[in-house]
């Protein structure tokens, strides 16, 4: 804290930059920042610097150069709170989508034999270099995702994870079940819920884009097996469960596991 | 021995870019725009993908233009599976489309253009003396945000826009609050035009060789969706082609290919949509045409952020027309079903920053290949000639004002930079 303010970095990694345009889109931004003063924003303060000290760091995207593997590390040095925002930071991001692919496979498909003068890697989750305090999840997080986490911080608190899927909001909406009753993909049932079942209030199947519920309760085996009954292959469930979650330890063997069992 | 003059991370745009000029004896050798930002290989990990799928993660190309990805790619997913989405369909989409022009352009002209005029760093610390036109910014920014919010379910990354149409439809009443809305935000477009009339459109980038390139609309009114390419060198050709008439490169210093058109750098964005296609404005945006014409160069690129502001008054008014065109079908059927058919589709339409091709090849239900073309990647090329020319100009002045000078250049083609890093040719 400096003259009762708190300060304030938000720091983009490689991603759509989708989680700071939702930060600064909220009309709410205005009454927050007398509370605190932006030492890093590139997206909307020019005079920016990385290498100030903040009480809080929100990382936005998907760790995929070498450089960016170096930034975390000061970031985390110079920052009390670390956040994680966004489905690239918390979980890689849909750029993992291709990680069951090799790098240079996807590096020439892009690119060629062309060479630039920066290094890639695959993407991959803040937390795989250093130790992130609190997450955002959702592509983008949600408006109030972002207003509870601050408020939390600003009265010296922390923001509580979600623990229950899309599907409880689903039910609380009254929507109907896009995967029973239309039969559809929905990741509803292992995805994190607060997002207030936005896409099944629209008729569309989720793809999981707040990613998998934490503490072992997302039970990717369970809702393959239905998927299976419909028709899909392992490998088409893998996939659409792997948009969001490429980096989730468990979903592989779990999905093996369903189609050991035969029908 | 000069050292470089660098901006390592370039502020207030969409994505991670930086300016390194150097210099020598004989003045600026050397302009470069430096993509530093990782790359996620879009099309390549969307291959062999479902195509529901690899529709759900084209957006997350851009959160700035993510409707406008979203659009682009549903329309050559349908031409490739051989569908044609009903007219009052694509008047929708037109509706959603319009609704992340408009909130783009608010916030590039607020929020990132206008903090250099009024001598700030940050748009936020403009409000003891600007209420008025951060207020404005909010309120343009939260109509467009709105549109998208109730037609494609949010203002960044929808999932309501389908093949074959949307999942669900906004009621009547919305429909008619988003007109009531828009009509109350239509002052405050005009406002915007009279404001960025004044500011100043810098002689140093003045470029006769400028060609434009915009997509040419459809139904013969200014907007979005065509079946062809405009050049202002007078030269035409179908979205099919554009493969050999946008050709990429890869340059060492950047994740993001450098486009070229006839051998040359291009520029696409709202200056190069009046260039082409001012003729097909109507109503309030026209007279405001006619007044300050002389404002749209097409010889300068500090012009496309009049261009926005003067497409915010356009945009605004054409959205009114089309939900009523809309009310007046109403009710609509918000989806048909579609057949899966292979095919290759094209599409090309005008994202906020300029021309977006999607081609989308389909077999069996998944990708078999994509190329995606966005506006920035096309515009890299010319932008460095222009930073470049700032340069020679100032290379003797001090370096804070060349950077501040190149930067507000680079941003006059409002750059998304994340949208350029991914482009590819299989």
């Amino acid at each position: 804290m400096e003259n009762g303010k708190v300060r304030v970095g938000f720091y983009a990694l490689t991603s759509c930059y989708g989680c700071q345009l939702q930060f600064a889109m909220m009309d709410e931004i205005i009454q927050l920042l007398d509370k605190a003063s932006i030492e890093c924003w590139f997206m909307v303060e020019r005079d920016s610097d990385e290498d100030r000290e903040v009480d809080i760091a929100f990382i936005e995207g998907s760790i995929s150069t070498e450089e960016e593997a170096e930034l975390v590390k000061k970031i985390r040095e110079k920052a009390k709170i670390v956040v994680a925002v966004g489905a690239c930071a918390t979980q890689g991001g849909v750029q993992s989508w291709g990680n069951d692919r090799k790098l240079e496979e996807l590096w020439k498909t892009v690119y060629g034999d062309a060479k630039v003068k920066f290094q890639p890697k695959m993407a991959e989750p803040v937390e795989n270099y250093i130790k992130v305090d609190y997450r955002l999840y959702g592509c983008p997080p949600e408006k109030k995702d972002f207003l509870y986490a601050l408020g939390t911080f600003l009265v010296g608190s922390w923001p509580e994870d979600i623990d229950y899927p899309v599907c409880v909001e689903c039910r609380l909406k009254g929507y109907p079940c896009v995967l029973i009753e239309k039969g559809e993909p929905c990741l509803g049932p292992i995805t994190r819920a607060g997002c207030d079942a936005r896409c099944p209030g629209y008729g569309i199947a989720c793809i999981g884009c707040r990613g998998a519920i934490g503490y072992d309760v997302a039970w990717f085996d369970s809702l393959a097996r239905v998927f299976r009954e419909k028709g899909l292959t392992k490998e088409e469930i893998l996939e659409r469960m792997r948009i969001f979650n490429a980096h989730n330890p468990r979903l592989e063997e779990m999905i093996d596991k369903i189609f050991e069992e035969g029908e | 021995m000069y050292i470089p003059i660098t901006v390592d991370h370039i502020a207030r745009v969409e994505g991670k870019g930086g300016i390194e000029i150097v210099m020598s004896d004989d003045g600026v050798k050397e302009v470069k725009l430096n993509i530093i930002e990782g790359p996620r290989f879009f099309e390549a990990i969307t291959i062999g993908k479902k195509l529901e799928e690899a529709l759900a993660v084209y957006p997350r190309i851009c959160s700035f233009c993510s409707a406008a990805h979203k659009l682009t790619a549903v329309e050559a997913a349908e031409k490739a599976v051989g569908f044609t989405p009903r007219e009052e369909i694509q008047d929708l989409r037109d509706i959603v489309y319009i609704g992340d022009m408009i909130e783009s352009h608010a916030l590039h002209l607020y929020l990132l253009v206008l903090p250099d005029y009024l001598g700030y760093s940050n748009p936020l610390s403009m409000l003891d003396r600007y209420r008025k036109e951060i207020e404005y910014a909010m309120a343009l920014k939260n109509i467009g945000a709105k549109i998208m919010d109730y037609l494609a379910s949010r203002p960044i990354h929808q999932e309501n826009a389908v093949i074959g149409g949307f999942g669900k439809l906004p009621t009547k009443a919305q429909f008619e609050e988003l007109k009531r809305e828009l009509k109350e935000a239509l002052p405050m477009a005009e406002y915007t035009v009279e404001l960025f009339s004044k500011l100043e459109q810098y002689k140093e980038v003045e470029d006769k060789e400028m060609v434009h390139m915009a997509v040419k609309p459809r139904n013969g009114v200014y907007g979005i969706f065509g079946d062809y390419v405009k050049v202002s060198d007078g030269f035409e050709f179908p979205v099919e082609d554009y493969q050999k008439h946008i050709v990429e490169r890869v340059v060492e210093h950047s994740f993001a290919k450098h486009s070229f058109y006839r051998g040359k750098p291009f520029m696409v964005g709202a200056i190069s949509r009046i260039v082409n296609n001012a003729h097909l404005l109507y109503g309030r945006a026209k007279e405001l045409y006619a007044q300050y014409k002389d404002l749209l160069r097409y010889d300068n690129c500090f012009a496309n952020n009049f261009a926005q502001a003067l497409e915010l008054v356009y945009f605004i008014e054409r959205a009114i027309d089309l939900i009523d065109d809309t009310l007046a079908k109403w009710p609509i059927k918000p989806r048909d079903e579609v057949e899966m058919k292979d095919g290759r589709g094209v599409s090309l339409t005008e994202a906020p920053r300029g021309i977006l091709a999607y081609t989308i090849e389909v077999r069996d239900g998944k990708v078999a290949y994509a190329d995606i073309i966005t506006p920035t990647a096309m515009n890299l090329a010319i932008m460095e000639r222009h930073v470049r020319m700032m340069a020679e100009k100032h290379y003797n002045d001090d370096p804070e004002k060349l950077k501040l000078l190149s930067e507000m250049t680079v941003r006059a083609y409002d750059p998304c930079i994340s949208c350029s890093v991914h482009v590819v040719k299989l």
